[in-house]
């Protein structure tokens, strides 16, 4: 497909929030060292930490992660499970104030502020089942992390991506006859533009792929086989997908380091993408070939 | 206690339910007497919930309990149109009332065509909040169904309420059907037929005693207080008609039995669970099981029986 490499941000009403790809993911776990050295398994580097809260940064060439083990994490009821779920997308758009207004007038939920004193407000609303999605607006001269984070000392403040390794999208399992609506909710509050079902990508082709309308990412709505309805399963983030130029050399890198890789007669490396092993009870990441970057 | 005998679900009238509406007294009694007269799905009320002795949290801890399907919650009222603070306002609303289905179990919220004067009769105006509100429900896993209210400012028909839902064309948008207002405003059945049986979410059966509904004023009292089960007013044949003709266009829903009545809410409530358990037998072992020539008339019981 040609438009993978359409990177320019389009400002017209296909892209109403002037959305330029994704700030942050951010994982909740009450094991956030346990993570932290997957994510460096695969790369990442933790340059940071909250002034305040159990809450890390972990980067590589344009992605950051952020591990949040803050007990009252979002005022969840709930205590936070060892295994790490994502909790939110943070997504970078022109004007978030803006973001925010848009995305409620057409029927998001605004998720209440938590700012402590001299804390970054960041708008948010509602996503799946108990994630959030929130709008950043400061990615250029400054960052967020400027305000509420503080470099960890010796770090490397923008360690490169492990072989080109970059964002390229989210997949979110959707309960059963669920594919529909869930793709008129990214469809219309955001302008994300649902791909004709012949164009896939990696090597799970398979659900709703939703393409951002900055162009710079994927969502991947996979709803649950048949054969497994008997348990409804959650709606969630349920894994990252990272673009690689090469993903047989990024396997070999990240083999390397320790990951290990899903090799089925199913589901395999192979150039066009591969699944990792899952980590501490669930946590996978997908590799993608994307040479866009 | 009523005396009634207590009968195990009756598979036959598994897609029949009461209204809470429909009886008096508080939700626990409400929900017993529903599940003892063989019903296993129940239509609440959002005054059920937060007028429990308890408060919501032990409401839904009580339907929950009760083991009945929770067929959907009603009702948002004057919805659509609005604009500025009203408008915020309703969107408040709405989504309170939406937490309740998602904490009852509910997949279905019932709104009711506008009556406001202050609303817009817009076609597109309506059209665009309705998909907002369907917006708001949808990560909830909540389905809006719109309904025709026969004294609607704008919107008084299933007819007119479906070409506002496909306009709006959210996923999780269709209409609630109402038997009392297709009566009331003699909607032609054979409109059914343009529509979608996947988008009805919700079918709601009642009668009422008089042939003939004159004004918009004696449409809300009727409506209000002299609404009876199906079977037991003088439209027998068009319910009959209608509910089997929503089986011919592939409905496959639920019913549930909404009927405001001021004597029903001088009666015990096991009573008039009765009422509906005859009036859905009636309805599922004669008229959608039945061929075409069912009976017209509910057969019913004599005085005292």
């Amino acid at each position: 497909m040609t438009s993978v490499t359409d990177r320019e941000l389009k400002t017209d009403s296909s892209n109403p929030l002037e959305m330029e790809g994704i700030e942050f993911v951010e994982f909740a776990t009450s094991r956030p060292q346990a993570l932290g050295q997957v994510l460096e398994m695969m790369g990442f580097r933790a340059v940071a930490r909250h002034r305040s809260r159990e809450v890390l940064l972990y980067r590589q060439g344009e992605m950051n992660i952020v591990v949040n083990a803050h007990a009252e994490a979002g005022g969840r009821a709930a205590p936070m499970s060892e295994t790490p779920v994502i909790a939110a997308i943070a997504l970078r758009v022109k004007d978030a104030g803006n973001a925010l207004r848009y995305t409620v007038e057409r029927g998001a939920w605004s998720v209440p502020s938590q700012v402590e004193a001299m804390e970054l407000y960041i708008p948010a609303i509602r996503g799946v089942g108990s994630t959030r999605i929130y709008f950043v607006d400061r990615y250029r001269e400054f960052s967020i992390y400027d305000i509420d984070f503080t470099m960890n000392p010796g770090a490397e403040r923008d360690p490169p991506a492990l072989t080109g390794l970059h964002w390229f999208g989210i997949v979110q399992y959707v309960g059963s006859d669920r594919m529909h609506d869930w793709t008129a909710f990214y469809c219309d509050i955001f302008g994300f533009e649902l791909l004709p079902d012949e164009v896939r990508h990696g090597i799970l082709p398979k659900g709703h792929v939703l393409r951002s309308p900055c162009h710079r990412f994927y969502l991947q709505l996979i709803a649950p086989r048949p054969e497994y309805l008997d348990v409804e399963p959650d709606e969630m983030l349920q894994r990252i997908g990272f673009g690689t130029p090469d993903v047989l050399r990024t396997v070999a890198a990240l083999r390397a380091r320790g990951v290990e890789f899903v090799e089925s007669k199913d589901v395999h490396s192979e150039t066009r993408g591969a699944l990792t092993q899952g980590f501490l009870g669930g946590v996978m990441f997908e590799l993608v070939h994307d040479e866009s970057r | 206690m009523s005396g009634e005998p207590v009968r195990a679900p009756i598979p036959s009238i598994a897609r029949f339910g009461m209204d809470t509406i429909s009886m008096a007294g508080a939700l626990p009694a409400k929900l017993a007497a529903v599940r003892d007269a063989g019903f296993t799905q129940i239509m609440l009320s959002a005054r059920d919930l937060v007028d429990h002795a308890g408060g919501a949290a032990a409401a839904v801890q009580a339907v929950r309990a009760s083991g009945l399907r929770v067929t959907g919650l009603q009702v948002l009222r004057d919805f659509e149109g609005l604009s500025g603070h009203l408008h915020e306002y309703k969107v408040d609303v709405a989504k309170s009332m939406l937490e309740l289905c998602r904490a009852v179990g509910a997949d279905v919220l019932l709104v009711c065509s506008s009556t406001s004067t202050h609303a817009s009769a817009d076609p597109d105006v309506l059209a665009r909040d309705l998909r907002k509100l369907a917006m708001l429900a949808l990560p909830l896993r909540i389905n809006v169904a719109y309904e025709g209210l026969s004294w609607g400012r704008t919107v008084n028909e299933f007819t007119t309420a479906w070409n506002i839902v496909s306009r709006a064309d959210a996923p999780n948008l269709g209409v609630g059907i109402d038997s009392f207002h297709v009566l009331a405003t003699r909607t032609l059945l054979d409109d059914l037929d343009v529509l979608d049986p996947a988008k009805i979410y919700l079918v709601q059966l009642s009668d009422f005693m008089w042939h003939e509904i004159r004004t918009v004023e004696e449409r809300v009292t009727t409506a209000r207080h002299f609404r009876v089960f199906p079977g037991e007013g003088v439209h027998s044949s068009e319910i009959a008609d209608l509910v089997a003709r929503l089986d011919g266009i592939g409905y496959r829903g639920d019913y549930s039995f909404e009927v405001f009545n001021d004597d029903y809410q001088q009666m015990p409530v096991a009573r008039v669970a009765d009422h509906g358990r005859r009036s859905a037998l009636w309805l599922s072992e004669v008229v959608l099981r039945g061929s075409a020539s069912f009976p017209r008339t509910m057969p019913r019981r004599r005085v005292g029986e």
